[in-house]
């Protein structure tokens, strides 16, 4: 039987008057890589913000069926916009060390796996997208989560680099079963690795399997009229 | 040169200038990571009615400064988070309500204030030992608390969501950094005065930027470079008998625009071959 690793219970989130989430209610099973989708504006990144406990919601979110706050020890978050200084002279090793709380060193092997320890003495204001975001990747890995929280991940780079870093996503749920839970706007990625789709567009539009969920009816509701998926082999 | 440090006043000015050089140069690098310049500049002038306060009511205006500096950072801290009044309108308002402040309050002194005008543009040499007493104990808690909580608080900085995730309590972190650098400032002020104090956190880390490989080396060259810019400036005022305060911060801006003018001549600084 499947443990439920993310519980998400009748939860609205208001910004002022405005309704950003209207009753939305899902399970998320461990060792599953699941992808919320939506359009902008459809509150996919209001839901990771709530249940990371980031932003005040009604509702009930239990993660590792404990709050959020008593669970943060087991769960790992890669931003979307890594938003800093980039004239700041700091390396990625200085960078892994300073997000490593618990340890005093880091762990190379994670940087191998991850292919950043050639960048280690690099400054992280000299990095490319790609290798920011591997670098985020290796970050969120340092501490052996259960659950990793990516936020439009592959937003900012090329085909190439989103196809490698889904290809990472794969290899780090399946070697080391980590629970991946990802917003994402690429529709063909996300068919292909993703075993959980979530539709959000303020309220729960579809919740299921890629087969199940990305179908024409539910892109058209989702994106309008000229959106449609067209047919891949799930694997 | 030397031997006007046998004067005990010259003593308790350069161990004064040593310890806030280093206090302020280790607060900047989080200054200017942070983008917090308009705060620092703005909690320096409002603790102007810190320093009235302690005036009027005949107790040390440095202590007196000192907490009314450490809740004004607490309020704005609170204020940044709770409302959605943009950082800069709130800072305006304190820096603005604390001098206008100052001034009435000073108002009701009659007479000359020879202290005032030291608090406004700084006087080391007038330091006293009660001050240094002060100074010296403030920045061993706030150093000692900054090395237990490096990673804390520059984590926080640089990313608060990560930070929140990484299980760091980002509201009371932001907080006691705007306290730190709110007392740091007051402290600041005996060496540089209200007008020029956050100079001293911006100008060293600024010229070590220019050249630093690291956060390591950006660290020890923006203490090496405060130390420099303080002892030079103190030399420089007690030899040609200028105002110390502005002479450091010239100073300052003097070792900057040297080492812009000389990273710009390719090759002067050897660059590290990358392993990789």
């Amino acid at each position: 039987m499947s443990t439920s690793v993310v519980s998400v219970k009748n939860l609205f989130v208001h910004y002022g008057e405005n309704e950003v989430l209207h009753d939305i209610s899902f399970e998320i099973n461990k060792g599953t890589i699941a992808a919320i989708i939506g359009p902008n504006g459809s509150g996919k990144s209001t839901l990771f913000k709530a249940i990371l406990g980031l932003i005040p919601y009604s509702g009930q979110i239990k993660v590792l069926k404990k709050p959020i706050k008593q669970s943060l020890k087991q769960v790992s978050y890669i931003p979307q916009y890594f938003d800093f200084d980039r004239t700041l002279p700091i390396t990625v090793k200085e960078f892994l060390n300073l997000t490593n709380l618990t340890n005093k060193k880091v762990d190379n092997s994670v940087c191998r796996e991850v292919h950043v320890d050639f960048l280690l003495n690099k400054k992280i204001g000299e990095l490319s997208g790609g290798q920011l975001q591997r670098v985020l990747f290796a970050n969120a890995l340092m501490n052996k989560p259960e659950i990793l929280f990516l936020d439009e991940a592959a937003a900012g780079i090329d085909v190439e680099g989103a196809k490698t870093l889904y290809e990472l996503i794969e290899h780090v749920n399946k070697k080391h079963s980590v629970t991946i839970i990802m917003i994402s706007h690429e529709i063909n990625m996300v068919y292909k690795f993703a075993d959980q789709i979530i539709c959000l567009n303020r309220d729960l539009v579809c919740d299921g399997t890629p087969k199940q969920a990305l179908t024409d009816e539910i892109m058209k509701k989702l994106y309008g009229e000229n959106m449609s998926v067209k047919s891949h082999k799930h694997i | 040169m030397i031997e006007i440090f046998q004067f005990a006043f010259m003593q308790r000015a350069l161990l004064g200038g040593l310890v806030l050089g280093f206090l302020l140069a280790i607060l900047g690098i989080f200054v200017v990571l942070k983008r917090m310049s308009f705060y620092s500049d703005g909690i320096a002038h409002a603790s102007l009615a810190g320093v009235a306060l302690g005036i009027l009511s005949n107790t040390n205006p440095l202590f007196v400064a000192i907490i009314f500096s450490g809740i004004l950072g607490a309020i704005i801290s609170w204020l940044e988070r709770k409302t959605k009044i943009a950082s800069d309108a709130i800072i305006g308002m304190f820096f603005t309500s604390g001098m206008a402040l100052g001034v009435i309050l000073l108002a009701l002194k009659q007479g000359y204030q020879p202290e005032l005008v030291s608090f406004l543009f700084g006087n080391i040499l007038a330091l006293q030992w009660n001050e240094l007493y002060i100074i010296i104990v403030a920045t061993v808690i706030m150093v000692v608390f900054l090395a237990i909580k490096y990673k804390q608080v520059a984590l926080m900085i640089l990313n608060s969501d990560l930070a929140h995730v990484s299980g760091i309590n980002v509201g009371v972190y932001t907080t006691l950094l705007y306290v730190i650098i709110a007392i740091s400032v007051v402290l600041g002020i005996k060496l540089l005065g209200i007008v020029l104090v956050s100079a001293l956190l911006i100008v060293p880390v600024s010229t070590a930027k220019l050249f630093a490989k690291s956060l390591k080396s950006l660290t020890v060259w923006s203490v090496v470079i405060s130390e420099l810019t303080i002892i030079l400036g103190l030399l420089i005022s007690v030899k040609l008998n200028m105002p110390t305060g502005a002479t450091i911060v010239l100073s300052g801006i003097c070792i900057f625009f040297l080492f812009f003018i000389v990273k710009h001549f390719d090759g002067f600084f050897p660059k590290k071959q990358s392993k990789n």
